[in-house]
């Protein structure tokens, strides 16, 4: 009864834990705050539909075709779209506003072609949606091969990013991308691969999120800002702190859906979010910067 | 060899450094003396290519460097140590040196450079997993030098190295500053503290508002009347 909605929570929390991840990347190494970052989600799941629907590829496959792709359209976002802001904007905090407004503008693109192609009705598709018995609860297969892939993605990650020259050399422009230089590292280059990582992930998400929600063309909003809660919840720029921000969001709104009322749990997300806000403002694993 | 000739840079209308000449040879360290907002940073700086320069010849070896991009630069085999010593604090002291090999030049000899780095600074051999921001100012710039000597660099420049460092800790900085220049790499030194640097520098320039208005061997810059009295502190 009660490893129910905790199997679905942790799934549920793994995945945003994933986007999370993305979003950070794209933020902390290329300094964009991607506006635009739920709708690459939400057409990775159109993808998914389309793939499964169309062509009868299973999504876990269309993953390797989705994903990929994702990464190179990120990456020609970038060096088409935003390398000119990089280019012109005066300091990194100038940028980050700068990309704020241009990528609210590819927002309403993506979504407007999304609507145009598919409509406002909500969508989902039959994948592997059999019953399994773990731990004497009964949860969906494809619920828990997506939580299967999101941890081994998000493993991969972290190993890349922690054991990996080119791993280190992501975080080191994080950290300071005016020091990255004095050490041989094209900061543009990697930034423009930190945010095609970061929409490589985000449309990991979509395909997994596609195996077992029902999603629709202008679902992408709730789920910049729930990726946006995660990170400034975990702590800018910290991967463990994705983890548990994004557990925790899993958990609270599956419980609260379960016990509560399903109505209720975009309210308990911002209770709790204003509750780390309030007790710690750089997030669960955050340091406070100067 | 780097030969730096006409070197300007401009902040907005503000003219930080104007017609600038020097050079520097291999085993030799070059100090630049200079006050407060003389342009020393700036000139680093713009060799290193982190700031824009205008009109300026910078050949390193005979290899141009005034177009290339600072990582570029540092890939043509010319690292620098920058004011407040740049290192990555957040990452580990393993992590920055490790850094410092990211240039494709230094990556087959990685694991030679970092023990020599480690020799030369045997205290981070035991701080090697700890962060680098969690240091004392002096092993900071440690990392800072080792981390810079990862590139496997021709030339070596290096902002105020002593800055904030106490005296002993600044005997043991510039006692290694000899080691790098006798390893065969030139070094170019931007200074205050002129005493500790003239005693081990080979030559010398001397630079005010953005010009340089003086230069000679390190012997003649100690003897020098102008250099006793604005840095030697000699009435
Ligand atoms: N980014 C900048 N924008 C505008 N002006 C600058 C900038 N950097 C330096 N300057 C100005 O250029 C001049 C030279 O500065 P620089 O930092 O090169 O001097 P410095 O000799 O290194 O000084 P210090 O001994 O204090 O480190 C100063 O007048 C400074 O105010
Ligand atoms: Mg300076």
């Amino acid at each position: 009864m009660f490893t129910e909605p905790l199997l679905s929570g942790i799934t549920l929390g793994g995945i945003y834990a994933l986007i999370a991840m993305g979003l950070t990347l794209q933020y902390g190494v290329a300094r964009i705050m991607n506006l635009s970052y739920g709708e690459s989600l939400v057409a990775a799941a159109f993808a998914a539909l389309w793939l499964f629907t169309s062509v009868s590829v299973n999504p876990l496959i269309g993953l390797f075709v989705i994903v990929p792709l994702a990464g190179i359209i990120n990456w020609l976002i970038y060096r088409i779209l935003l390398v000119p802001l990089v280019k012109r904007a005066p300091s990194r905090d100038a940028l980050e506003v700068d990309s704020i407004l241009a990528t609210f503008g590819l927002l309403f693109v993506a979504q407007g072609v999304m609507l145009a192609i598919f409509g406002g009705n909500y969508f989902s598709y039959d994948f592997l949606s059999i019953p399994v018995k773990i731990f004497g609860a009964t949860i969906s297969a494809s619920r828990l091969l997506a939580l299967g892939f999101a941890v081994v993605i998000g493993l991969a990650l972290y190993l890349g990013l922690t054991r990996t020259r080119a791993g280190t050399a992501i975080r080191a422009v994080a950290v300071d991308p005016v020091s990255a230089q004095l050490v041989a590292i094209d900061v543009r280059a990697t930034a423009a691969f930190a945010y095609a990582l970061g929409g490589a992930l985000v449309a990991a998400g979509g395909v997994l999120v596609s195996m077992f929600l029902t999603f629709n063309a202008n679902l992408g909003v709730v789920f910049t800002m729930k990726a946006l809660i995660v990170v400034i919840m975990g702590g800018v720029g910290n991967l463990l702190g994705c983890l548990v921000a994004g557990l925790i969001l899993g958990l609270t709104e599956t419980f609260v859906a379960t016990y509560v009322d399903p109505g209720l749990t975009l309210a308990a997300t911002y209770i709790i979010f204003i509750l780390v806000l309030l007790l710690r403002p750089q997030g669960l694993f955050g340091t406070r910067r100067s | 060899m780097l030969e730096v000739s006409g070197l300007s840079v401009a902040y907005g209308k503000h003219r930080a450094l104007d017609d600038v000449t020097l050079s520097v040879a291999q085993r030799e360290i070059v100090v630049i003396l200079g006050a407060n907002s003389s342009g020393k940073t700036s000139l680093l700086k713009a060799i290193a290519g982190v700031v824009p320069k205008s009109g300026a010849r910078v050949s390193l070896n005979g290899r141009d460097l005034e177009k290339m991009r600072a990582n570029d630069i540092v890939e043509a085999g010319l690292a620098l140590v920058p004011e407040g010593r740049g290192i990555f604090g957040e990452l580990t002291v393993r992590e920055n040196l490790l850094l410092g090999a990211y240039a494709k030049r230094a990556r087959a000899k990685e694991k030679e450079n970092l023990e020599r780095a480690i020799s030369l600074f045997p205290k981070l051999a035991q701080r090697m997993g700890q962060a680098a921001n969690t240091m004392s100012g002096g092993e900071q710039q440690m990392v800072a030098i080792g981390r810079a000597l990862m590139s496997a660099p021709d030339i070596l420049l290096l902002d105020e190295p002593s800055l904030g460092l106490a005296p002993v800790v600044c005997g043991e900085l510039f006692a290694s500053l000899g080691k790098i220049r006798d390893a065969g790499i030139g070094v170019l030194l931007v200074e205050q503290n002129a005493k500790r640097s003239l005693q081990i520098a080979d030559r010398g320039y001397l630079i005010e508002t953005g010009r340089i208005t003086g230069e000679g061997s390190a012997a003649q810059l100690r003897e020098d009347p102008a250099v006793q009295r604005a840095y030697l502190g000699v009435a």
